[in-house]
């Protein structure tokens, strides 16, 4: 068996593929690309993989990473090229090698967020302080402070956007980079309701290097 | 895509339903391309892309030089909200680009209840709804699917609309298109060629006259437009086109599988069934065509499902050959088969038990009727005793859910036909405590009521569909006859059934109910929650139209209908005779027992595969 790790993209309209659906829409890329893949035993066989760290849908992203166990013993030849040309528009695959550093090590997620172009400085002024939100996720909902969870933030114009580089907390309490967005729009400095586009950039270990590299 | 349809996606539920970029999705480089074709589907997504003949359809058309065909579905409520708010018209799927600027959108009918979806896509699309208001040849509205077998009510919708299978009249279609439109001929032009095509219904080339009872006087070709329109069959289905890719969706669908069709018409002859009369004759694949075009699709989808389909897949007179092929090639790769339409009387456990090995809760008969008597007047060829030897082998097998689908409003219906279901019920269930292998598992019934619907092109046509208020007091009877433990049952809602049968069997006066009736917010009229009943009796009541003269009336047998100009092949004098058997409690044997001449052999000549 292979443990096997890839690392992906998924733009333009396959951003809008769900967290579940991608699992769906990979499994039959492998299926169609001839992958030597393990499946599960017992009464519904299905292919052993998982995506490592679960993205909104609608987001894009440039460095995301799945899991793939393989019945062959190394690294099948040519396993990105023969991925690539069967899957769905907007999805790449970049590299891929093996699953060599263990999941829990994840502590970041990297992300661009795409504004409206607005007034820079005072965005970053209002992160500079507490922010509380009301956070929601499985466990239930409660107030956070924003605070605790970024780890680097930066606002920049740029053309007609203003451009959101942060990177905020991944692991067991993720942020979803859409309650900075929030926090803006509650503070008028982005217009309620305008679009944003958000963007995942990067998969960072505790020091904020790239968790997973070929 | 587009920053607005971006936009759109943002507010609304299952975004992936609207951006396309599914993998099998066709694009084309628009500088290649001369004819933009919209596929327009007037129901929602996951309806849209479960649909077979869509798929064919798309494959076909792309599969033409300089041809692109792109998709189009009925957006859900919050996404026609956001579209209409936004100023964002409706779109094709894979470009992006409003459909209203294709050469030519087509809408599939595959259900009445889709009616004012039409409408609807064509209003989002700015474009005019009814074709005299579109005076140039683009773009071009058309229609075919299984409703044009009466589709008299969205006449004045359509340019034209194509009778029949789509195979051989759609590239004849396009290119007829092109070359009126590099002539620079006008739509008259066009739509009088058109006419002469085989299978081409042009609805503005017959005039429709009445009379003072409101019934149809005559209905006068003119233009040289055929006197009757006559279906398009493919004569040989091994030949016929069939996709070797189909559009694999990124998101949920009802049937979410790759699917071959193993042939088209029905040698049983139910009188209610539409289908099982406009579809005829009956045409098989070669079992070997069929296992090249499953692997085909499996190879390039990815599915880990295919699905047998037809009108009665235990019909297939190679079914087991073709089974053991495919179970050979598939189960080493955890591909199942899924063998829908399964016959009582035809059921084969093996074969069941064969192709599904996992899962062992679904068992799904239709007797349609409660006794023997009314199965006779229908002609639903299926005895009591067949169905409970099927659930006999089932049970004792280790099967524990049975599906059973009934109606009522069954023409000579009486209280004891309805009792009767129940009847079966508890037979079946008796069958179970008798021979199940696991009896402390339990068992579970659902049963499953429509309301009948007498549609056209079928024997029965000429039959009125049941009152409300009878409607009413027949429901009582089943629900407390149905009271049984371990038995669930759902009975079909008669309001919707109800339309159904107006519009089945209506008229071009019906346009005009159908465009309030969207005007007045119908729309996805097949999603119970979305159903406005009241409008559309307001619709009816603005427009002075009497839904009872098209529900509930019985038509003369020597009346002009409404759809007499177009024939699915099937006579209306074998129809008759079927009707008369039918009063008098006679059952007709299938075709398997020899031709009863029904007519659609001349559509091919030779004879049925049964
Ligand atoms: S009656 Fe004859 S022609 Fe008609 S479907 Fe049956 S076998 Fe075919």
């Amino acid at each position: 068996m292979f443990k096997l790790r890839f690392c992906f993209e998924k733009n333009g309209t396959s951003a809008y593929i769900s967290h579940l659906d991608l699992m769906k829409a990979l499994q039959r890329s492998f299926v169609r690309a001839g992958i030597p893949v393990k499946y599960s035993q017992g009464f519904n066989p299905h292919i052993e993989m998982s995506i490592v760290v679960p993205l909104s849908t609608g987001y894009e992203t440039r460095c995301d990473l799945c899991d793939l166990d393989l019945v062959c013993d190394d690294m099948p030849e040519n396993f990105v090229e023969d991925l690539n040309a069967v899957m769905p528009r907007g999805m790449k695959v970049l590299h891929a090698g093996a699953a060599d550093r263990p999941v829990r090590e994840i502590a970041y997620s990297a992300y661009e967020i795409v504004l409206p172009a607005g007034d820079a400085l005072a965005m970053k002024a209002l992160f500079d302080g507490p922010v509380t939100l009301e956070k929601r996720s499985k466990r239930g909902r409660r107030d956070v402070n924003l605070q605790d969870y970024i780890k680097e933030l930066t606002f920049a114009n740029e053309g007609d956007k203003t451009l959101c580089r942060c990177i905020l907390a991944a692991g067991n309490d993720p942020l979803n980079p859409m309650y900075l967005t929030q926090a803006l729009k509650n503070t008028g400095l982005v217009e309620e309701d305008a679009t944003a586009k958000y963007i995942r950039t990067g998969i960072l270990d505790e020091n904020c290097e790239i968790f997973w590299k070929k | 895509m587009n920053d607005t349809i971006r936009a759109c996606l943002e507010h609304v539920r299952k975004p992936a339903r609207y951006t396309g970029g599914e993998y099998n999705a066709v694009y084309k480089d628009k500088s290649q391309v001369d004819l933009r074709f919209a596929f327009c589907f007037p129901d929602l997504y996951e309806i849209g892309m479960s649909h077979l003949g869509s798929k064919i359809l798309y494959g076909l058309l792309n599969s033409m030089e300089g041809v692109w065909c792109e998709r189009a579905y009925a957006p859900f409520l919050d996404m026609e909200e956001q579209m209409r708010k936004r100023g964002q018209p409706l779109y094709a799927l894979e470009s992006g680009d409003p459909v209203g600027e294709f050469d030519i959108l087509g809408f599939t009918l595959q259900y009445e209840m889709n009616y004012t979806g039409v409408l609807n896509m064509l209003d989002l699309a700015g474009v005019p709804k009814r074709a005299a208001d579109r005076k140039e040849l683009k773009p071009l509205v058309i229609a075919g699917g299984p409703c044009v077998y009466n589709a008299e009510p969205m006449a004045d919708f359509f340019d034209l609309i194509t009778i029949g299978e789509g195979e051989e009249v759609m590239p004849e279609l396009m290119n007829l298109y092109r070359a009126c439109r590099d002539a620079g001929e006008s739509k008259a032009e066009f739509l009088k060629k058109a006419a002469q095509i085989g299978g081409v219904y042009v609805p503005s080339l017959y005039e429709i006259t009445y009379k003072e009872d409101g019934t149809v006087a005559a209905i006068t070709p003119r233009d040289g437009a055929p006197a009757v329109v006559r279906k398009r069959v493919v004569k040989d289905l091994d030949k016929a086109y069939y996709p070797e890719k189909f559009v694999v969706p990124s998101t949920d669908i009802v049937f979410d599988r790759a699917m071959i069709e193993l042939f088209r018409g029905c040698r049983r002859g139910c009188r209610f069934c539409q289908a099982g009369y406009t579809y005829r004759p009956i045409r098989a694949r070669q079992p070997e065509t069929l296992k090249k075009q499953a692997e085909a699709l499996i190879a390039n989808t990815g599915w880990d499902e295919v699905s047998l389909t037809s009108l009665s897949s235990s019909d297939y007179p190679h079914l087991e050959t073709l089974c053991e092929g495919l179970v050979a090639k598939f189960e080493p790769m955890h591909v199942n088969l899924a063998l829908p339409s399964m016959r009582a009387d035809s059921f084969n456990l093996d074969l069941a038990q064969n192709i599904q090995k996992v899962r062992k809760s679904g068992l799904t008969f239709a007797p349609e009727a409660g006794t023997q008597r009314l199965r006779d007047v229908i002609n639903k060829n299926l005895q009591e005793e067949d169905l409970l030897e099927a659930c006999k082998l089932a049970f004792a097998a280790g099967y524990n859910g049975v599906k059973l689908y009934f109606m009522m409003g069954l023409p000579t219906e009486t209280d004891e036909d309805l009792l009767g279901i129940s009847k079966i019920v508890r037979n079946v269930q008796r069958t179970f405590r008798e021979y199940a292998k696991n009896k402390a598992r339990g068992l579970r019934i659902n049963v499953g009521i429509s309301i009948f619907v007498p549609k056209a092109q079928t024997p029965f046509q000429w039959l009125g569909q049941i009152s409300a208020e009878e409607a009413a007091r027949r429901k009582e009877v089943l629900m407390e006859s149905l009271n049984i433990k371990g038995v669930t049952y759902s009975i079909h809602e008669y309001k919707t059934s109800f339309l159904e049968a107006v519009l089945a069997r209506g008229d071009r006066r019906l346009s005009a109910v159908l465009e309030r009736a969207w005007q007045l917010g119908c729309r996805l009229d097949g999603w119970e929650e979305n159903f406005n009943f009241d409008a559309w009796m307001q619709a009816f009541s603005d427009t002075g139209v009497d839904p009872a003269f098209y529900a509930n009336r019985e038509l003369a047998p020597d009346e002009v209908m409404a759809w007499d100009h177009i024939s699915s092949g099937v006579t209306k004098c074998y129809l008759y005779s079927e009707l008369e058997q039918a009063r008098k409690g006679i059952a007709t044997p299938d075709c398997k027992a020899g031709c009863r001449n029904c007519g659609a052999l001349s559509l091919t000549g030779g004879k049925c595969d049964v």
